[in-house]
């Protein structure tokens, strides 16, 4: 079956759910079985196929008026807007490298699942299945300069998230004993002493 | 090229997506400007632990049998 693991890693990040998930890659594939024929031979089938994915997703999430959990889009967006500005305006510090090593996936994950979806969509494209812009353009059915921007911001957005967790974990590691587990507070006394 | 128009463009260099002139422009600037080079560096391991941190969920098997089996009987699926 052509694909079907990556409709479904970008179904399961942009629903957030693994049942919606699968409704929306056996909806996709139904409607690729039921439309082949406007498939353009010699095109690009992968892209085609997330163009798929792309509008079921939009209709589905339109049709249900489902809300994103925490808010609506213009709220989370201007939200993340003031945290981008407040965070790429400087320079490139060296913490941020170091904290970098200290991403766990789960990091990734969750400031992923953070992400405006038309941001998170994009660099899911991108970055998971390796899309050109001229590509993700086509998927999304956007400009070249619109697709350059969301990638811009979605993934500063992300990196400020991510070093984010990373941080409040790496916090925890180097010790707020209140926060800890008490079986992690008997092996850092057993170090002590 | 300087510094600033490398932050504007760094992620089109990442990916490979910058004309011959631009590329070329931002090569050369990478040579004498070692915070650019080293920014360059940091934003490809940065795009390497995004697409290392989701990568890795695959189709349940349940939904590869379900995917065929609607595809077998397309019509039930679909007015369903």
């Amino acid at each position: 079956m052509p694909f079907v693991d990556g409709l479904y890693n970008t179904a399961y990040r942009m629903t957030r759910n693994a049942q919606d998930a699968e409704d929306l890659v056996q909806e996709t594939y139904l409607k690729a079985y039921r439309y082949y024929d406007k498939f353009e031979e010699g095109t690009n089938f992968k892209a085609w196929l997330f163009k798929i994915l792309k509008n079921t997703f939009i209709n589905n999430y339109r049709k249900k008026q489902q809300a994103p959990p925490q808010s609506d889009f213009a709220e989370i967006e201007d939200a993340f807007e003031s945290r981008l500005s407040s965070d790429v305006s400087g320079q490139m510090k060296s913490p941020e490298e170091e904290i970098l090593e200290n991403v766990l996936d789960e990091d990734v994950q969750r400031a992923l699942d953070d992400l405006p979806p038309d941001y998170r969509m994009a660099v899911l494209l991108a970055d998971l299945e390796g899309f050109s812009y001229k590509e993700i353009a086509d998927i999304l059915e956007l400009p070249l300069g619109t697709v350059m921007s969301r990638l811009y911001r979605g993934r500063k957005l992300l990196e400020s998230a991510m070093l984010t967790y990373a941080k409040e974990h790496g916090y925890l590691r180097s010790g707020e004993p209140s926060k800890m587990r008490s079986s992690q507070l008997r092996e850092g006394s057993k170090e002590q002493k | 090229m300087n510094c600033s128009r490398v932050r504007e463009i760094i992620f089109l260099y990442a990916d490979n997506e910058l004309g011959e002139e631009l590329l070329v422009s931002v090569q050369e600037h990478v040579v004498v400007c070692p915070q650019c080079a080293r920014r360059i560096d940091y934003t490809r391991r940065l795009l390497t632990v995004v697409r290392k941190g989701c990568t890795g969920t695959r189709a349940p098997e349940s939904l590869r049998k379900r995917i065929l089996n609607s595809l077998r009987h397309p019509e039930v699926e679909w007015e369903g």
